[in-house]
């Protein structure tokens, strides 16, 4: 069989990139031919991994999967329902949190919900990597859209898991720098935890948006916690691993999020899991975390810090249930849904 | 203590019983963040063009030469560009400038307002 993959943008340290790579890792292993192709190619990915859509010339007897995660141009030329086809949403963020910080973005994301809109009807397949994503499929006119989650990275989840499980003060939350991951309220319930632990740290691990909003999470850090706070981004699996391993808690207060990888990343690496029931999250989390609600403020995530960090029979339970969820993101169930589903097609 | 929703009532139970007794609590507190983002500054960043030819590229088989070429057609447009360029910002510059004087004019008559109705 040949797939024909399709992304929105192909970079280094993007999620959906990753996830394009993988499957075609899958591919491989089953013996499929073809290749990945994107409009956009940042500077920094591996020469040949993704090809310029312009590289591409369709096969009669493709199958074509679409990753699409936000507006780009000609995408609808290629993705236009003459082959067999599957899309996979892996979500747009409403354009409301980009208007103050990047304009461009938020009509981006705005352009993007009306071109996912058109490609929904070119489609023979459409899935969302969550029932979060799948409802906003729905909302946009698909009949019965599928979930089919994300594959986890072997690469990151490969390496030696579970750490010691001893009590750190390490916060840490990985995700882009952006507004809807809400990493100035991580910083703010953070800062009232640290004023009664003095020896906490904060890490957030993320490229960001733009070197205004990090200055403005720069700033809001050295005012409420001057000096506990490291934010960092380009980091190896290895050092992301070591961030993961030397930390207390995994702390998500996002307002938006149509999966969130690093919560199940948390889990493999033994770390209790402190989130925000919003979007995805609740979902992805189910009963392995402590799901704040919308109207607990800072305050009560603060008393959770001081307590996932030395409870040690609360770090146990909660260590052990991340370990069973993670069951329900198998990779070898969600790789062999997804070769169903292009079976089917393949047909 | 083992179950996450127990953990979640007990931290709830102490920023209750904290903010009681501190007198204060985050309940109303603006959760957004800090707009510290100038927005004047920031439009007038973004008014002046200025393409960076470091990344003008190809990331496309033999982009060695596709980004070398691009590189070089742009020097040598570069007085047409320039140009452009300048008329563009020309445009952005005043229109920053515009937006930032209307701001002025916005908070200036709100403090009037706050000084009258106090």
């Amino acid at each position: 069989m040949k797939v024909t993959q399709l992304l929105c943008a192909a970079g280094p340290v993007d999620a959906v990139t990753n996830q394009a790579i993988i499957c075609r890792e899958l591919y491989r292993a089953w013996g499929w031919s073809g290749n990945d192709y994107a409009p956009v190619i940042a500077p920094g990915m591996p020469h040949g991994t993704i090809k310029h859509l312009h590289e591409r010339r369709p096969a009669r007897d493709e199958v074509v999967v679409l990753h699409y995660s936000g507006w780009a141009e000609g995408l609808e030329r290629a993705f236009d329902g003459s082959r067999p086809s599957l899309l996979i949403s892996h979500n747009i963020t409403p354009s409301r949190y980009f208007w103050e910080h990047e304009p461009v973005q938020a009509v981006h994301n705005e352009m993007g919900l009306e071109q996912l809109a058109r490609l929904i009807r070119s489609a023979s397949v459409v899935a969302g990597v969550s029932e979060y994503n799948a409802q906003q499929l729905r909302a946009l006119g698909a009949s019965d859209p599928q979930v089919i989650p994300i594959l986890l990275d072997s690469a990151l989840l490969g390496l030696p898991a579970w750490g010691t499980g001893a009590p750190s003060p390490t916060v840490l939350f990985v995700g882009r720098l952006v507004p809807h991951k809400r990493q100035d309220l991580v910083i703010r319930a953070f800062a009232r935890f640290h004023a009664r632990n003095p020896e906490a740290r904060l890490v957030l691990v993320g490229v960001p948006l733009s070197d205004g909003y990090k200055g403005a999470l720069v700033e809001l850090a050295e005012r409420l916690a001057p000096g506990a706070v490291e934010f960092e981004d380009g980091l190896s699996a290895g050092q992301l691993a070591d961030r993961y391993l030397s930390a207390g808690v995994f702390l998500c207060l996002s307002e938006h999020e149509g999966f969130c990888i690093p919560l199940l990343e948390a889990m493999h690496f033994g770390v209790p899991v402190i989130a925000r029931d919003a979007g995805a999250i609740g979902e992805v989390v189910g009963d392995a975390g402590v799901l704040v609600g919308e109207d607990d403020g800072v305050d009560v995530v603060a008393e959770l810090l001081g307590l996932v960090t030395s409870d040690e029979e609360l770090r146990g339970s909660l260590r052990e249930r991340g370990a069973r969820r993670l069951e329900h993101y198998d990779r070898e169930a969600v790789a062999a849904q997804l070769r169903g589903v292009i079976e089917s097609l393949g047909k | 203590m083992k179950d996450p929703e127990e953990a979640l009532a007990a931290a709830r139970a102490a920023a209750a019983a904290r903010a009681d007794a501190d007198g204060a609590s985050d309940a109303g507190e603006d959760w957004r963040l800090d707009s510290s983002v100038d927005r004047g500054r920031r439009l007038s960043n973004w008014a002046i063009i200025k393409p960076e030819l470091i990344e003008v590229g190809s990331t496309r088989r033999f982009g060695r030469p596709i980004t070398w070429i691009k590189r070089a057609l742009i020097r040598l447009l570069s007085q047409y560009l320039n140009q452009m360029g300048a008329q563009e910002s020309r445009f952005n510059a005043d229109v920053a400038a515009h937006v930032i004087s209307l701001e002025e004019r916005v908070r200036k008559l709100e403090d009037e307002l706050k000084r009258r109705s106090s």
